[in-house]
């Protein structure tokens, strides 16, 4: 899993990024929820939510390309996890392909569950493309994660790319030492890696500990930026979460 | 590891599991402040910035695969079930709103399975393995090894539970292809966690003696729970492995260790029925893991 | 003049039983320069780590401002005596380097726009206020170091003390923060094997061998005892 991607966003002003952090997960949620909980057949709704998502992404000055590209993996492993619905659905056969059957029925679901995934990616690929992690943690803040939570992710930022570090050092200083070696000669290196790097972890969150206690910490992590909330995103998040869920409600309309 | 995106959950799902996690995240938040104080911070962000790390480390498994620690067992061991519920809760939630791995509507049932029940289960067995078997090095390997195992099947279970009752997959199915497929991923998992428990009891035991041991006058309770949940996970290995497909499909998944919740080959021959024994089987375990779930709720009530 | 920190008879043996300072007594007069010279192992870090009160003495007393370091003083203590740390990475652990600064103002009360004023004109005045929404790993090794010192120095303590400060930095930066270093006001006590960074910094200094000190007194007549210095390992 990379996580450097997390600092390169491209960082334009928008409409979008003048809502407050909190603003644009709580946007977010509310349109993956309502995308996600739509009713099996529900494709205009649907439809309209992806367009909802779309125009949110045109707003933000995503190029469509990086959305597309951004989609791409997690839609892949939404295909993987959904080809299954093809076959084990029992039901009429449309077509066999060696010893099992594509049903009627499966494929009706896996085309549900494909569309919704799709279009309830899109909004976390406007959170991930408008905001850094930074701003995501004060939004979560704002939004009353537990305190630990926050606390653990806020001071997790910086140590991961220290920890990072540490495994490739760890990595490069052992390949340098064992060039090759059978399966179990790397999984023994790798779980010294790994362990090393566990300790070298906790001894750093003890001198981190040490460093906040010289600054008077006593337990929670002080905030700095108060959000700033102006009227017209106040207004702009209301109606779109309003917008979202008369299009959610609409589908469950007799 | 069993991130389920969105679109596969129904509505009342997605309510029933994110109610049940804010609940489970809460006394999570309570225990783990009282059991790490104002170190809370520092340790957990440490724990949580090595679970990214460590899922970037493929280790090979010595059969043409590999896989990547999923850290369940592991932060349950390290830092005792509360808090790393919190740790696994920190690592879903940047995930899903980050890297779109997991959904943002399916966080609470992610949550429920991977930290709460996943980290949980976890603690409990570690707890009654060293209980059981003494706090000597074999013994502290085992028991992490235990619990990586059969975590990883209740998390399996779990996902398939849900995907169940969200109407999407019929019983059978689900169980064989998502719980099974767990109950393999497991054997991984319980070997990834063994051999790094092993490293750090050899190098760093101060790590691991922040736990404290079980206490002694009920041991018969602790062996009875144990013997319950290691025959569940038992008849769920049976069931899987009675059913070819499922290990080369489970195997085929280690290959690629970004894998998600559900199996992605196709499994032979499902319209053929298999008979009402099977699903009574099958409802069997999946009620006896409820059952053992809630006597290891109960016994951890009274040893806080 | 009150001394500003006054060590008394100092002794601190790790949880361990192993001993790392023996009796270490000495006094800082505010706005005095001490370069505090020994070998690895001498002890250095634990007196560093003993003068704002993260670690306790097992025998003898720290003081600072006449006041004895203990859990009702320490708060006030830290404030005064402000500690930077030897690896810059462990100071600065939050997303961006304002916050990283404005920790220890918000952690003593005050307000969000106080803290973010005082923290931006320590930026500024360090040549940091570019990066003032940068996170640490987006930084070199230099302004590493001066950051790691605007999160102490935006406190304004009394004493300004300094672990190994010019360990791993190119020529240009160590030589920016010791000038830097030259024009505070504040008391300083830099923990240090770089000879050179101290001579001309410091007036004064303090060698501990083995948790003993071996010697307090005028910088320069020590670096000119070539004999005295390899005694106290120094110099090779």
């Amino acid at each position: 899993m990379s996580f450097r991607h997390l600092d390169r966003f491209a960082q334009v002003r928008s409409p979008v990024t003048r809502v407050p952090a909190a603003g644009r997960v709580f946007g977010t949620v509310v349109l993956a929820l309502a995308t996600a909980t739509l009713p099996a057949g529900a494709w205009v709704q649907l439809g309209l939510l992806a367009a909802v998502s779309l125009a949110l992404l045109a707003i933000a000055h995503v190029p469509l390309r990086v959305a597309l590209a951004r989609l791409a993996w997690p839609l892949g492993l939404v295909l993987l996890a959904s080809l299954a619905l093809l076959v084990v659905m029992p039901g009429e056969p449309l077509a066999r392909l060696g010893p099992v059957a594509v049903t009627a029925q499966g494929a009706d679901r896996f085309a549900m569950v494909m569309g919704r995934a799709m279009v309830a990616l899109l909004p976390a690929v406007l959170l991930v493309s408008t905001t850094s992690f930074p701003e995501l943690l004060q939004g979560l803040r704002e939004l009353r994660v537990p305190v630990a939570v926050a606390t653990a992710l806020g001071l997790a930022y910086r140590l991961l790319y220290l920890t990072v570090d540490e495994l490739e050092r760890l990595q490069r200083a052992a390949r340098s030492r064992h060039a090759g070696g059978g399966v179990t000669r790397r999984r023994h290196l790798i779980t010294a890696i790994a362990a090393a790097t566990l300790g070298r972890a906790f001894v750093r969150a003890e001198r981190t500990h040490a460093a906040m206690l010289a600054r008077g910490f006593r337990g929670t992590l002080p905030l700095l930026h108060a959000p700033v909330w102006t009227y017209r995103a106040v207004l702009n998040v209301a109606a779109v979460s309003i917008l979202v869920l008369a299009v959610a409600a609409s589908a469950r309309l007799p | 590891m069993a991130h389920i995106p969105d679109g596969f959950l129904s509505m009342p799902v997605i309510a029933g599991t994110a109610t049940a996690s804010l609940a489970a995240l809460a006394t999570a938040a309570r225990r783990s402040r009282a059991a790490l104080g104002e170190r809370e911070g520092p340790v957990l962000g440490a724990v949580t910035a090595f679970v990214f790390a460590a899922q970037m480390l493929n280790f090979p498994l010595g059969i043409g695969a590999s896989a990547h620690l999923l850290g369940g067992a592991l932060v349950a061991v390290l830092l005792g079930p509360w808090a790393g519920m919190l740790v696994l809760f920190a690592v879903l939630l940047v995930q899903a709103l980050l890297f779109q791995d997991g959904g943002i509507a399916a966080l609470g049932a992610n949550t429920l399975n991977v930290a709460v029940l996943g980290v949980g289960s976890a603690g409990v067995t570690y707890r009654i393995g060293r209980a059981g078997l003494g706090e000597t090095r074999g013994a502290t390997v085992v028991a992490a090894g235990l619990a990586a195992w059969i975590s990883t099947a209740i998390v399996g279970l779990a996902v398939a539970a849900e995907l169940v009752l969200s109407g999407l997959v019929p019983l059978q199915p689900a169980l064989l292809l998502v719980g099974g497929g767990h109950v393999l991923i497991g054997i991984a998992e319980a070997v990834l966690t063994g051999l790094l428990v092993d490293f750090v009891f050899r190098t760093r035991p101060a790590l691991l003696a922040r736990r404290t041991p079980a206490a002694r006058g009920d041991r018969i309770r602790v062996v009875a729970l144990a013997g319950a949940v290691v025959a569940t996970v038992l008849v769920a290995v049976g069931f899987a492995s009675s059913q070819p497909d499922v290990l080369e499909t489970a195997l085929a998944r280690l290959a690629s260790p970004v894998g998600s919740g559900l199996t992605a080959a196709p499994l032979a021959e499902y319209q053929s029925p298999v008979g009402g024994l099977w699903v009574a089987g099958a409802v069997g375990v999946l009620a006896a893991f409820l059952v053992a779930w809630g006597l290891t709720i109960a016994v951890q009530r009274r040893r806080p | 003049m009150t001394a500003l920190v006054q060590a008394r008879d100092v002794t601190y043996h790790y949880p361990d039983g192993t001993p790392a300072l023996d009796t270490v007594a000495f006094t800082v007069a505010a706005g005095e320069r001490v370069a505090l010279l020994g070998p690895t192992g001498a002890g250095k870090s634990t007196l560093l780590q003993s003068l704002n009160g993260l670690l306790r003495p097992s025998a003898g007393a720290v003081l600072v401002g006449g006041v004895a370091v203990n859990d009702e003083t320490v708060t006030a203590v830290r404030r005064r005596v402000g500690l930077v740390f030897q690896n810059p990475d462990d100071q600065l652990f939050l997303p961006s380097l304002l916050e990283d600064v404005a920790f220890g103002p918000l952690n003593a009360g005050a307000s969000r726009a106080e803290a973010a004023t005082r923290s931006h004109a320590v930026l500024e005045a360090l040549g940091l206020a570019a990066a003032h929404d940068r996170a640490a790993h987006h930084l070199s090794g230099g302004e590493r170091r001066l950051a790691a010192l605007a999160t102490v120095l935006v406190s304004q303590p009394d004493l300004l003390v300094l672990d190994e400060p010019s360990g791993d930095l190119d020529a240009r930066s160590r030589r920016r923060l010791r000038d830097i270093l030259a024009e505070r006001r504040e008391a300083l006590l830099v923990a240090t094997h770089d000879l050179e960074f101290v001579r001309g910094l410091c007036s004064r200094a303090l060698v501990l061998v083995a948790g003993k000190l071996a010697w307090d007194g005028a910088l320069d007549v020590l670096l000119a005892d070539r004999a005295m210095m390899e005694r106290f390992g120094l110099v090779a």
